[in-house]
């Protein structure tokens, strides 16, 4: 059988059997052993399942998978951002708009200090949203600010989601970390752009905060809460400093930053039993289906390489379709984000980046510079209905004023901010690479 | 549903939990060790042990409580079209489905197997200063395998006695 003809039928079927629901590592391992059983049963084929288990223990920096999910689990149950939210609303209640501002600053922080963007979902959420709706911003502005807020927690410092992409580009974890942080604070600041720009021409959507409330703040009162900020940035320091200086590598930077997270909820008397129970299990439940997912993904992406299908699709492209490599970038952008609309986001995650990453290094391109185009373009698959992460969990979490319809519409202006973001970055790479090009190449 | 089939549902699921719980715990003493890695560098003696010890935890940690993880129902579905069915016909179509779940995690048991038993007869160690053996390591991976199929089969019994209209 030619190789275009297994390739597509193992995605066919793939597709197939996922749509029936099963649990997706299941699905993806089994029509990658069955490929492998197909293609090299005679010669060992049904080793491969099982020898990616040693690919992941050896990838190192898989180890802050889990600490950065524990990490933003117990951020998130012991409430400790809480007091970070009071501080923006007293400081920035007087602007228009300034409590959506202020909780996209907030969203900045919070993901500085984990790695997925379910503490800033459950945050913003839980805490922004019902303050924002009580002094009558608008629902669908409001329920985008968050949406689009937490979803930065992937792309900036540490995130979870460049950990796997670096395990499958076999690039360094500490420059794709690098090369995430402007691209997150221009991403920031478009957000805030937007904001400030909607609520300047229709100030109903984000009123000030009123005179009186704002007399009730004493201004001792405004700069202790300033405090609140010490705490988190507290953590990030506690966590970075030792290994920007170069004392710990980033595995144990991400032991630290878990047990300090830990030590300001002592601190602050919020870990109770319960709490602790919670980010234990929901930590274990969390990385093992990330884990068992990659297993899967990385036995499917080693029979597509065994298979040299990239060489076939690249031929296709350049020579069948005669585009240039920019053009088969934007295609694989737009395909991706397409994708994103319909299928679930994790798979998104580990199908796409075995797939489209060969590509991208067949092409040329640099690959941490992808790997931030990548994590934008999962940003933006986190938002998009019928099925995006944020979009469910802010439908679990939000009161029940603001309906599915608002959550949908929310996020319009917010990913077209985001693609633009996109382009920014695409044209202009050296936004994402100067940092860690200045950095490691003195 | 007979009784034995009933008990090994039971008994399965609480081994896993108990064994998934042990695994979960484990996550302290990755970072224990890590840190300790950390500090023992930081004053002069670095150990050579650590970097292996913790990546072998991980390999625990997310093989034992694979089972664990799955009785909390955290395995993703695509739910386009699971989410709009009732618990029937998602149990119908799970048992119908199911034999590819089973089939993938054979073929790991399959490979597992045949490197613990490489392992255990040539006395495999891991390359570097520490060079620890490695059957242990690939004892629990196999394990952990297969508890996920014991506890996958556990799953398919309860998904046809809520056929038959029982609940286990």
């Amino acid at each position: 059988m030619p190789t275009e003809m297994i390739a597509a039928l193992m995605f066919g079927s793939l597709l197939l059997l996922m749509l029936t629901g099963q649990r997706m590592f299941g699905v993806i391992g089994f029509v990658a052993v069955v490929a492998a059983l197909f293609l090299w049963g005679d010669r060992g084929g049904h080793d491969i399942a099982f020898s990616q288990a040693f690919k992941l223990m050896n990838w190192f920096p898989l180890i802050t998978l889990p600490m950065f999910i524990f990490m933003g689990y117990v951020l998130s149950e012991s409430r400790l951002a809480d007091d970070l939210y009071r501080m923006f609303h007293v400081w920035f209640g007087p602007v228009p708009g300034g409590l959506a501002i202020g909780t996209i600053v907030l969203m900045v922080l919070i993901s500085a200090m984990n790695g997925l963007s379910v503490a800033g979902m459950a945050i913003g959420s839980t805490i922004a949203l019902p303050e924002l709706l009580k002094r009558n911003y608008d629902k669908r502005m409001v329920t985008g600010v968050i949406q689009a807020g937490s979803s930065l927690g992937i792309l900036i410092p540490p995130s979870v989601v460049m950990v796997l992409y670096a395990m499958i580009a076999r690039q360094p974890v500490a420059q794709l970390w690098l090369a995430g942080i402007l691209p997150g604070l221009m991403m920031a600041s478009l957000f805030i752009a937007y904001i400030w720009l909607r609520c300047r021409l229709n100030p109903a959507l984000g009123p000030v905060l009123s005179a009186e409330e704002r007399a009730a703040i004493s201004t001792s009162e405004k700069y202790r809460l300033l405090l609140a900020g010490v705490l988190p940035l507290g953590i990030f320091l506690v966590m970075m400093v030792p290994f920007i200086l170069g004392y710990t590598r980033l595995v144990e930077s991400s032991v630290i930053g878990a047990l300090a997270a830990v030590a300001a909820s002592v601190y602050k008397k919020r870990m109770t039993r319960q709490v602790w129970e919670t980010c234990l299990v929901q930590t274990l439940s969390v990385s093992c289906m990330f884990l068992w997912i990659i297993l899967a993904a990385l036995a499917f992406g080693a029979i597509f390489d065994g298979l040299r299908a990239v060489e076939f699709v690249r031929d296709f492209f350049i020579t069948d379709l005669g585009l240039n490599r920019w053009q088969i970038l934007i295609l694989m952008q737009l395909s991706f984000i397409l994708m994103g609309t319909f299928l679930d986001d994790t798979a998104m995650l580990v199908i796409v980046a075995p797939l489209y990453v060969p590509i991208v290094r067949a092409l040329e391109f640099d690959l941490v510079w992808y790997g931030v185009l990548y994590t934008i373009t999962c940003q933006i698959a986190y938002m998009t209905p019928p099925f995006g992460y944020n979009l469910f969990l802010m439908r679990a979490m939000a009161p029940s004023s603001v309906s599915l319809a608002d959550i949908y519409r929310s996020i319009v202006p917010f990913v077209g901010v985001m693609i633009l973001g996109l382009a920014l970055i695409m044209i202009f790479p050296q936004i994402a690479l100067w940092l860690p090009q200045t950095l490691y190449n003195p | 549903m007979p009784r034995f089939l009933v008990a090994y549902v039971r008994w399965v699921e609480r081994f896993n939990w108990l064994f998934g719980r042990i695994a979960m715990y484990s996550l302290l003493a990755l970072m224990g060790v890590m840190l300790y890695g950390a500090l023992a560098r930081a004053f002069g003696s670095p150990p050579i042990w650590t970097d292996e010890m913790a990546q072998f935890l991980l390999m625990g940690y997310f093989m034992i409580g694979g089972a664990y993880a799955l009785q909390l129902g955290s395995a993703v579905r695509m739910d386009l079209l699971y989410s709009r069915w009732s618990d029937k016909t998602r149990a119908l179509v799970d048992i119908l489905t199911v034999g590819s779940l089973l089939f993938y995690l054979i073929v790991l048991l399959w490979g597992g197997w045949e490197s613990l038993q490489y392992a255990l007869e040539y006395g495999e160690r891991r390359r570097g200063l520490w060079r620890p053996y490695m059957a242990p390591v690939k004892a629990i991976m196999v394990l952990g395998i297969l508890m996920m199929i014991l506890q996958v089969l556990a799953f398919t019994i309860r998904d046809i006695a809520r056929l038959k209209g029982e609940e286990i």
